[in-house]
């Protein structure tokens, strides 16, 4: 095993499932170092919600996103970005089961979940595009 | 890991069994709750959702499965997830699902 850093770049297009590549790469780093199921299991929710949210966000004329990992035995920092008009992350209200029951849009729990099983994230938005940086702690 | 779902379904007395196979996302999602809705009868009153096979679920997938408790809600029927992955089972908690949706270790113990 090496002691530097693996990375992993992609560029996934807008197609059903893509998450499932990047969720590949993942599981392969990760066996790489030996990292506990548990926390391969949270990473890849990380990377699944993250990758979903941009895709939507992605618009039309870049219907792409880019998808970087940073992983060592000790910590994954995953970047995902996207080039679409951007998005108020302020703005998103933080999702209620109670609500969510009887409501038409039961959608929304991406941020919550990200947020939840991170231990540090940060949205930057702007009308060009929304990167979303995370860091999960794997030891 | 591949994209392709299954699903099947089992009736035991006034019990519908679902057991899903492979990564539930908002394709797999609708497809259960299709299921749900052709399989649950009017004399049933809890179905047990088997996630064995499933060990990747996406937000988008689990509006369906929220779709379902809302229905079962409206019935006073009740909904047991069984052999959750230890992450489903995080996520799943995160959301507050087990307010509304119980929990087993098996089918067979969710059948008692």
């Amino acid at each position: 095993m090496i002691d530097t850093d693996l990375k992993l770049e992609i560029k996934l297009p807008k197609v059903p499932d893509i998450e499932l590549v990047a969720i590949q790469g993942l599981e392969k780093m990760g066996g790489y170092f030996g990292i506990s199921e548990d926390k391969i299991g949270e990473a890849r929710v990380l990377v699944t919600e993250a990758i979903i949210n941009g895709l939507e966000h992605s618009g039309g004329e870049e219907p792409y996103v880019n998808v970087e990992f940073t992983m060592t035995k000790d910590k994954l920092i995953i970047l995902v970005t996207d080039y679409g008009k951007g998005f108020d992350p302020n703005s998103v209200p933080a999702p209620e089961i109670e609500n969510k029951l009887g409501s038409k849009n039961k959608r929304g729990w991406g941020l919550k979940l990200m947020k939840s099983m991170s231990d540090d994230l940060v949205i930057e938005s702007k009308p060009t595009g929304t990167k979303i940086s995370i860091i999960k702690n794997l030891s | 890991m591949s994209s392709d779902f299954n699903i099947i379904s089992e009736t035991h007395d006034k019990i519908l069994v679902l057991r899903t196979d492979g990564y539930i996302n908002n394709v797999a999602g609708e497809k259960i709750l299709d299921e749900f809705s052709k399989s649950f009868t009017e004399d049933m009153n809890k179905v047990i959702m088997d996630l064995e096979k499933s060990k990747v679920v996406n937000s988008i997938g689990i509006s369906y499965l929220i779709d379902i408790i809302e229905k079962l809600n409206e019935r006073n029927g009740k909904l047991v997830f069984t052999n959750l992955d230890p992450t489903i089972d995080k996520t799943f908690n995160i959301m507050g699902i087990f307010q509304f949706a119980q929990k087993a270790e098996s089918v067979e113990a969710a059948l008692k």
